[in-house]
């Protein structure tokens, strides 16, 4: 700026002394102020100002400065941040104590990094039971990796493996962030948390509180069906997902959810996934549809923390396949379903600790109804499991948090492991 | 000439600073005006203060402004930055001359986790609150489901604020 005004001063000082015409001197020197002040404005708007601002709300230069993660002045460009959440738990099935069985149930890392303010890749890498190795069962995995970009300061793109938008629990799954020791049924045997897809999908939010999430990607695969598992059984879906694991792709699957917090406290939403599951292949089940929605509501108030949940799921054109899978014991499902309520209650709060007994119902039918078969090849609907869980989630602080619960079943079922059972955890997240 | 030359060059860093910058939602300058529309001038005025007795990081300077119309000085204007869940989130807070918050904005927002902190009604929950309220949480402040540490950081940041207006000697810088 300063080489222009130097540059206008200089024309300025030249005007008396030159002989031109007056007046076309004037018009110049007019166009010239235009084009200055046009710059000034542009290089305000450079600086991120408004072009209108008073210069007197400049910071001061003699501010000392201090650490990036403090500062609203420094660039927030070029950032690599890690976290990571685990949880260790420990099952005491009191029917059957030799079942009792302690695990490190997850140790994830995540990590972001800015390559701007508006671009970003997520990532979240994850163990499951410890040990992964040809003779042991624990599990190494890419849980989330995806590149977001902020279109706008309202919504933005994201691409790649993206945790599907369903439920309370599917997006905000760490061991702090819910209460008892293990996750509520409903949100694994229904909504097959931590359930992820590859895609794209645009999201957004309003002013008003509405924030939407919608995309397309991959879907789980029906070809992987194993009736003589009674994993379809434990969760249709968890059984059949893919993971972005060579997914079979021929199949887009669409999701869509849409969340409300307009008034503080109190958060409601519902989300949907729709796709054709027969990814292509040619098999009695290759036009099976799946169609999931679910609502859910959550109010925090006070000491108090409610929530419920409700989802259902259809999978159709599946009555061919079942043929196929007379005599085995878990057949495909046409309709499955689950809801649960939940209360909670900041009890004692002291520094920053806190004790929060809660209670949870859950009903959830992963069987409720198959698809209509000959006379007599016709599948009974699995009965409704019901399951009481009270407990308490002690918080050290908010990122570390030890748990303890007893789980009522109305049911046993020792091939899935449901019967009562007391739980111990820890679980911790930063 | 010069001029001239300089024009296409200036818009095309301009538009560079636009995708940079499609994480903002207001300058601290639109933030101000917001804050204090009768305000003629805003003063860049430097905190001395002990760290610790405010629960304050060290080295944590947040930028400071007094709003004035003249001589009369109007309330207080902050602007800091919190960490989201892993990144920063600019925002201001503004005080009346009492000490009381006025306004609570969000100025840039990185994330997309969380971001529904920008929502008003949560955000007009801190207006009226002073150093000597309770500002905490899930008990003075309800949280919004899914946005837990966004808003727990942002909370804590008010807070520190407060504590600061209220404990701080403010000079004005040596130039």
């Amino acid at each position: 700026m300063q080489r222009f005004r130097i540059f206008a001063t200089a024309l300025l000082l030249a005007a008396p002394c030159a002989h031109a015409d007056e007046a076309a001197l004037q018009a110049e020197l007019e166009a010239l102020r235009a084009e200055v002040a046009e710059l000034q404005a542009q290089m305000k708007q450079l600086r991120g100002e408004h072009p209108d601002a008073p210069m007197t709300a400049q910071p001061s230069a003699s501010t000392p400065n201090a650490s990036a993660a403090t500062v609203a002045s420094e660039p927030a460009a070029s950032t690599t941040t890690l976290w990571g959440y685990g949880e260790m738990n420990y099952n005491h099935p009191t029917a059957h104590a030799a079942d009792a069985q302690a695990d490190l149930r997850r140790a994830v890392i995540g990590f972001s990094h800015a390559f701007d303010d508006a671009t970003h890749v997520y990532g979240e890498l994850e163990w499951e039971h410890a040990v992964t190795s040809a003779e042991d069962s624990g599990e190494s995995e890419v849980e989330q990796l995806y590149v977001e970009h902020a279109l706008a300061p309202q919504y933005g793109v994201r691409a790649g493996l993206m945790l599907v938008p369903l439920g309370l629990l599917n997006e905000h799954h760490e061991p702090t962030q819910y209460y008892g020791v293990e996750r509520n049924f409903v949100e694994t045997a229904i909504i097959p948390s931590t359930w992820r897809e590859g895609g794209v999908a645009m999201y957004g939010n309003t002013d008003s509180g509405l924030s939407w999430n919608a995309g397309i990607g991959t879907g789980p695969d029906l070809g992987k069906w194993d009736p003589a598992s009674a994993e379809g059984r434990a969760s249709p879906l968890g059984s059949i997902h893919q993971e972005l694991q060579l997914a079979h792709a021929r199949d887009p699957s669409l999701f869509a959810a849409l969340n409300w917090a307009g008034i503080p406290g109190l958060g409601v939403g519902a989300g949907l996934f729709a796709g054709k599951i027969g990814q292509g292949a040619d098999f009695p089940g290759k036009d099976a549809r799946l169609l999931l929605g679910e609502v859910h509501a959550r109010w925090q108030n006070g000491p108090f923390d409610l929530s419920a949940l409700y989802a259902r799921g259809t999978l159709s054109d599946t009555q061919a396949l079942n043929l196929t899978f007379l005599g085995q014991p878990t057949p495909v499902p046409k309709a499955f379903w689950g809801g649960y309520a939940q209360g909670a209650w900041r009890a004692l709060a002291w520094n920053e600790s806190n004790l929060s007994p809660f209670v949870r119902y859950e009903q959830f039918n992963t069987g409720a109804a198959y698809a209509t078969q000959p006379s007599g090849f016709g599948m009974a609907a699995l009965p409704t499991e019901k399951v009481w869980t009270a407990g308490i989630n002690y918080y050290l602080n908010p990122n570390v948090v030890f748990k303890f619960d007893y789980q009522d079943f109305n049911r046993d079922d020792t091939a899935l492991g449901y019967g009562d059972r007391f739980n111990l955890g820890i679980g911790y997240q930063f | 000439m010069v001029v001239r030359w300089l024009i296409p060059i200036g818009v095309g860093a301009a538009s560079v600073a636009q995708v940079a910058h499609a994480t903002q939602y207001l300058t601290v300058e639109q933030a101000q005006r917001a804050a204090f529309p009768e305000a003629t001038t805003f003063e860049s005025v430097r905190a001395n203060f002990d760290a610790a007795a405010i629960g304050a990081p060290a080295g944590w300077t947040p930028r400071i402004w007094q709003a004035r119309s003249g001589d009369k000085l109007l309330g207080w204007f902050f602007a800091d930055a919190v960490i989201g869940k892993s990144e920063a989130i600019d925002y201001a807070l503004a005080l009346d001359a009492s000490g009381a918050v006025s306004s609570l904005e969000i100025l840039q927002y990185r994330e997309s986790h969380g971001s529904e902190v920008r929502m008003a009604p949560w955000r007009k929950q801190f207006v009226g609150r002073t150093a000597r309220d309770p500002v905490v949480l899930n008990e003075d402040i309800k949280n919004i489901s899914g946005a837990t540490l966004s808003c727990r950081h942002l909370t804590e940041g008010v807070q520190r604020l407060l504590k600061l207006r209220e404990h701080a000697l403010f000079v004005k810088p040596v130039s």
